[in-house]
């Protein structure tokens, strides 16, 4: 196994994010999740432009626009990664990832930002049917 | 007020944990899917095994209660595909494109608006796939113990022990 500089074994840091994951269900009742934040913020988003048609909408109705558990849990996520990379000297800001780079050349950055934005579109659809 | 700090608390652990374990990167996430480099791989076995042997107990002492979706055959299995494609494309899920974007790998940004757009199309979708998609192959609320009849204690361990080989496997072949 190759580690980087400051990375942490996969299977230690995995197993403690189980163990997280353990006390947030023990403390607060609350399973990991992502996906719904996202159509939470899509619902507060759309409020501004009209909020008599989101009221309308049967899946907001089901997940209402509002900030919950979850939503300050998506906010950790960035916060705890932020933390750990600014104090490890391993953040890094980049507009194309590596592997990217090495196949569509390190300038391809509106070809990664399209990319990257229809594939978001499709993922966030698809996570939700299956309700990941 | 105190389930936003649980949230926020829970989140900022998880996320340095993610960090840390370096599966937020694009990298990772399509040597992954390219079966170059399992790390990720290595990260999420790892913690379903821990979770799943500290819920279990937790729950049989009765001190928290299990939180099982419905499997339904339809929405899951083309929801999947369609994920899967996204995934590909952008390289992040949703949780670890925030992360992502903490460790400073600025091109998750557009994923992540891609991903709200996503949220409110598939809102608008909702009532034509709930009575297409969503009626196909409904199995109700099961679980694999329940599904095959046996005590949850006897699939725990066949899963720990057949990651665990798994594991040895990956370091073997040096993925």
């Amino acid at each position: 196994m190759k580690l980087d500089k400051g990375a942490w074994n996969p299977y230690l840091a995995g197993a403690l994010s189980g163990l997280v994951g353990i006390f947030s269900v023990w403390f607060a009742g609350q399973y990991f999740g992502a996906s719904t934040s996202f159509v939470r913020t899509a619902g507060m988003i759309e409020q501004l432009f009209g909020a008599e048609r989101v009221a309308q909408m049967s899946y907001y109705a089901k997940t209402t626009p509002h900030i919950d558990w979850q939503w300050m849990f998506v906010v950790g996520i960035f916060l705890g990664s932020l933390i750990a990379a600014l104090t490890s000297g391993s953040f890094k800001l980049q507009a194309v990832p590596d592997m990217w780079a090495k196949r569509f050349g390190k300038h391809s950055v509106s070809r990664r930002a399209i990319t990257a934005f229809i594939g978001g579109i499709v993922a966030m659809f698809g996570a939700r049917m299956a309700d990941g | 007020m105190n389930m936003l700090i649980y949230g926020l608390v829970t989140g900022l652990l998880f996320g340095f944990l993610l960090q840390k374990g370096r599966v937020l990167r694009y990298d990772k996430q399509l040597g992954a899917l390219r079966l170059q480099d399992m790390t990720i791989i290595k990260f999420m076995l790892s913690s379903v095994i821990v979770g799943m042997v500290g819920i279990y107990l937790l729950n049989d002492l009765g001190l928290v209660k299990l939180s099982i979706k419905a499997t339904i055959l339809g929405p899951v299995v083309v929801g999947a595909l369609i994920f899967g494609v996204g995934w590909g494309l952008l390289g992040y899920c949703p949780g670890t494109s925030m992360g992502a974007l903490g460790e400073g790998r600025w091109d998750a940004l557009w994923g992540i608006l891609g991903m709200i757009v996503g949220a409110s199309l598939f809102a608008k979708a909702f009532p034509f796939l709930e009575k297409t998609v969503y009626t196909w192959g409904n199995l109700g609320r099961i679980t694999v113990p329940q599904v095959l009849g046996v005590n949850h204690w006897v699939i725990i361990p066949i899963f720990v022990v057949g990651t665990l080989l798994f594991f040895r496997w990956l370091e073997k072949k040096g993925l």
